[in-house]
């Protein structure tokens, strides 16, 4: 285990045109903690893995692991892979498929010469813990995703290293398996409190398994916090988007006061400092539906909008409402079988609302998310 | 530092930076590389020209002025156009029949590779030993039909033009098959299913979509068959010589084996075939680019199992027995027979041919040394090509060194073996090393024929692989030489048998080459084969055909018991 430090980590790759994956970057990690990278494809999120892992070779930057050096552009240090104390688990497993999983386990501890760790039963004691022992005698092949899923961990964590990388490793896995290995992932790194860095592009799944987040746009990184502070506090409106923030709505300061889709907004006025334009981002589940003569509830501002489709998803339905030509997504609770919500048709007129403090705003032209763009609404009761 | 496995593409960093000492090293390993492999492959064709055009040009001048020469020219072409035309037609619907092969008859797939596994030699004289126009047992048989009757030879003169065509092309089929066949396991079934479901018949989807697919392949498959068609030597040397068919190839004998030998002749005639040769290797490098854009394709392999049809079997399996089972049919009755004659008697039928020729200690000695030196080349090849595979495929920043590595490994395919076999004769008849008379030469001449099967085969099986298993295999500690001994070579195992056993099958046909850089103290098998058939003494010479059939086949098992079965799936 130790800290992890990246300094100014830059990468181009020559070709036509020539990219920049990794621009500048910046990140500690501490020790013990679980770093997630997360953006969308393209970012730089998996080169500046494999830059950690030594699989790819930086342009320009510093890494180092503690007090060791294991990267410097400037000074020329570059260990390889084998030279720097890691373990990876890959997108597509990469267990060998001509080794036994006992052997595929025992491989980092044999090629790092780790005579201990083969006389003491690390083997043994790594398949244990990710719940593998049954499987140490079969060969891959014989394996389901999940348990090849598992015995690559158990590859990975094997030789104790200071950093484990993870490729993406829940992607290959179907949905319900995939919250069932996270669940797992989860619960070993709390028991063991490993130093690791996962790269992922799901945002549920980074909420669940980060103690901190780093988000990346072009390389670079955009917002880097605790799961908390990134799903409540966007630092941008890239950064919202990216966590489910999937309504946008452009508001406007008409006439005296704010306008939302160039209609007035009902119910309480938009705490919003100053008269630029300001987009609105707003999660699916923060907006509710009801019918237009309903009274708005304290604290709530509202939207006029027309239904456009209505779909069933068992305790929730998903609403796409049309509120001066700005799609709305709405989740709501489905609620009885004979309730207003169920009945709800296209072109039903309905009045959508939501709490201030779930609006997020951002200026409309940067995306950025300045302290002076939102007047902070404090004490949003929630009655 | 250079981490092996990884596609480095370092942009130019502000600061320049001298080379480390190791990448120093590494520079220097791969230049000696190589070099090594430029002055086998480049050396003897640059002193074969260096030859031609002393003198003023003499070789040139006697090559080109021979009033024969146009005729030459014109037999060549017409030999590499007709067989390639024969070849692609039939290798492209052998290729699609095997696709519509029943579940149950899957394994023949492999029958029409069987023409590769037969060495040349052996069936053009069994081809001979039936069509020979007076004493061929088919045109005997034929003879006893009615409109024949009256015919005292003939119909067919395997010793005509159309006909060494026919047989070449019948060889050549076999080469585009695999290349098509390789080429529909790329074409997703979804493709076709498509087209299916769109309302296409089984033929408008042949026509409308497979075949548009298979169009790389199809180009790709054609330029290698053309570029055999144009070296082939033992056809038109067997049957055409005494009928006057001379191409370029058995001219180049000619001259070599000319007294004194006419070095510089045989360089010049061999002129248009190398440059020809080294023209469609370029090209195919320019139009296929980087291999690695070929790769993936997604969705299942082709596969037809919804549609079978006997139609499918039946082709295979005429086709197999045309080309392969009857030329060792009549290999079979002459080596049993005392004589050579029309009239097949069975009585006297016995295994004294093959007594005989196993007393003989030049036969014994060259099967001997058929084996041995094929197994040495062999040997040698497989770790040679493995270190340019590599190179090839992560060597980016040695730039114009792989460049010309790719290009070096790729020649020996564009160009005649006949051509490398003089170069070879002329380089080590001479210091620095004189090999001739010894081994080393036919070794040294086996290496560079076959790298490119060493190189090609082993590249794909890398990219096949892909870079996921070494690189879990550096992230947990394992050096660049441990990860290729511990994962990537058993990962290859079945690719690498796979191309053993390609090897060694065509090596131990090996013929034109062997020929001209042959001594009386080291003979193959084809070419005792070849003396024994110039003496006449045809028994025998059915005899030796059988058991070079016989060795290629062990071989061909060996390498499939070590590979796994699918060691010829690779070829």
């Amino acid at each position: 285990m130790s800290h992890i430090r990246i300094e100014g980590l830059t990468k181009h790759f020559v070709g036509k045109p020539p990219t920049k994956a990794v621009d500048d970057l910046h990140i500690e990690i501490e020790e013990g903690e679980f770093l997630v990278l997360l953006g969308p494809s393209g970012c730089g999120k998996t080169t500046t893995l494999r830059c950690l892992a030594g699989l790819e070779t930086p342009s320009g930057g510093r890494i180092s692991f503690d007090d060791q050096v294991v990267f410097d552009a400037e000074r020329r240090i570059n260990r390889s892979p084998d030279k720097r104390k890691i373990g990876m688990v890959f997108q597509s497993y990469a267990l060998w498929p001509h080794m036994t999983v006992r052997k595929n386990i025992a491989y980092p501890l044999r090629a790092r010469r780790l005579k201990q760790g083969l006389r003491n039963g690390w083997v043994e004691e790594t398949a244990k813990m990710v719940d593998c022992v049954a499987l140490l005698d079969r060969y891959p092949a014989q394996l389901s995703g999940g348990q090849q899923q598992r015995v690559a961990l158990a590859r990975g964590l094997v030789a104790r290293p200071d950093l484990l990388l993870f490729d993406e490793p829940l992607s290959n896995l179907d949905a319900r398996l995939r919250d069932h290995v996270r669940a797992e992932l989860h619960e070993v790194h709390g028991r063991l409190g490993f130093t690791a860095v996962f790269v992922i592009h799901d945002q549920s799944e980074a909420l669940a398994l980060g103690d901190r987040l780093a988000i990346m746009r072009h390389g670079r990184v955009e917002q880097y916090d605790t799961p908390q502070q990134v799903f409540e506090h966007p630092i941008s409106e890239y950064v919202a988007a990216f966590i489910g923030m999937d309504n946008r709505v452009v508001c406007t300061y008409q006439d005296g006061r704010w306008a939302a889709a160039g209609r007035p907004i009902g119910g309480s006025e938009l705490g919003i400092a100053g008269t630029a334009p300001v987009a609105m981002r707003l999660r699916a589940d923060d907006l509710q539906v009801t019918p237009c003569d309903a009274s708005v509830g304290a604290n709530m501002s509202s939207l006029d909008a027309v239904v456009v489709d209505a779909e069933y998803g068992g305790r929730h339905l998903d609403v796409v409402l049309d509120a001066n030509g700005t799609r709305l997504f709405a989740r709501i609770p489905s609620g009885v079988s004979d309730s207003w919500a169920r009945g709800l048709k296209q072109n039903d007129p309905v009045r959508a609302s939501f709490r201030q403090s779930d609006a997020h705003f951002f200026d409309d032209e940067t995306g950025s998310g300045a302290s002076d763009i939102a007047e902070p609404v404090l004490n949003a009761v929630d009655s | 530092m250079t981490a092996v496995g990884v596609a480095e593409a370092d942009a130019p960093s502000p600061v320049s930076r001298p080379l480390p000492l190791r990448a120093l090293a590494n520079w220097a390993g791969v230049l000696a590389f190589v070099a090594a492999l430029c002055y086998l492959v480049i050396l003897p064709l640059v002193r074969l020209q260096i030859n031609a055009f002393s003198d003023g040009a003499r070789g040139y001048r006697i090559g080109y002025t021979d009033p024969a020469f146009a005729k030459t020219l014109a037999y060549t072409a017409g030999l590499a156009l007709g067989s390639l035309a024969i070849a692609l037609v039939l290798g492209t619907l052998l290729a699609w029949a095997a696709t519509r092969l029943p579940r149950s008859l899957r394994m023949l797939r492999v029958l029409p590779i069987f023409p590769i596994i037969v060495p040349a030699v052996a069936s053009v004289v069994g081809w001979s030993f039936l069509f020979s126009p007076r004493p061929g047992y088919v045109n005997a048989l034929l003879r006893n039909l009615p409109w024949w009757s009256d015919l005292k030879q003939g119909p067919v003169d395997i010793y005509t033009l159309p006909w060494i065509i026919i047989i070449t092309g019948f060889g050549l089929t076999a080469f585009v098959y695999l290349f098509v066949s390789a080429g529909f396991q790329n074409i997703s079934s979804e493709h076709v299913e498509a087209a299916q479901v769109a309302g296409s018949s089984q033929w408008g989807v042949f026509f409308r979509v497979t075949l548009p697919l298979l169009r790389p392949t199809l180009i790709y498959g054609g330029g290698v068959a053309l570029l055999l068609g144009l070296g082939q030597f033992t056809g038109p040397l067997l049957l055409g010589r005494n009928s006057g068919i001379e191409v370029i190839t058995t001219d180049i004998y000619r001259q070599m084996s000319a007294s004194p030998i006419e070095y510089g002749a045989a360089a010049a005639l061999g002129s248009p075939l190398l440059l020809f040769g080294m023209l469609i290797v370029l090209v195919q490098k320019v139009l296929l680019g980087d291999q690695r854009r070929f790769v993936t394709h997604g969705g299942k392999a082709f596969r037809s199992e919804a549609r079978p049809s006997v139609i499918g079997a039946v082709s295979i399996i005429a086709y197999s027995f045309v080309a392969t089972v009857l030329p060792v049919i009549g290999l079979v009755i002459v080596a049993l027979s005392r004589f050579w004659s029309a009239k097949i008697d069975t009585d006297h039928f016995s295994l004294q041919s093959f007594r005989t020729i196993f007393a003989q200690s030049s036969v014994t000695q060259a099967i001997f040394n058929s084996v041995t030196i094929s197994l040495l080349a062999v040997a040698i090849c497989l770790p040679v090509g493995y270190v340019a595979s590599s190179i090839l495929l992560r060597g980016r920043r040695f730039g114009v060194l792989r460049t010309i590595l790719d290009y070096v490994v790729s020649m020996p395919l564009g160009i005649p073996a006949v051509v490398f076999g003089a170069g070879f004769l002329l380089t080590y008849t001479k210091a620095p090393f004189v090999l001739y008379g010894t081994n080393w030469v036919i070794v040294l001449v086996y290496i560079t024929l076959m790298l490119p099967f060493a190189v090609r085969m082993q590249t794909s099986a890398m990219l096949a692989l892909g870079s996921n298993y070494t690189e879990a295999a550096r992230v947990s500690g394992s050096g660049v030489s441990g990860t290729s001994l511990k994962i990537e070579l058993p990962l290859m195992r079945s690719a690498l048998g796979g191309a053993a056993a390609l090897m060694f099958v065509l090596l131990t046909h090996e013929f034109a080459a062997s020929l001209l850089v042959r001594a009386s103290t080291t003979q193959v098998m084809g070419t005792i084969l070849y003396d024994q058939y110039n003496n006449g003494t045809y028994p025998l010479v059915a005899a030796i055909a059988l058991v070079m059939t016989a060795v290629t086949a062990i071989g061909v098992t060996a390498a499939m018991l070590v590979g796994g079965s699918d060691a010829l799936g690779g070829l």
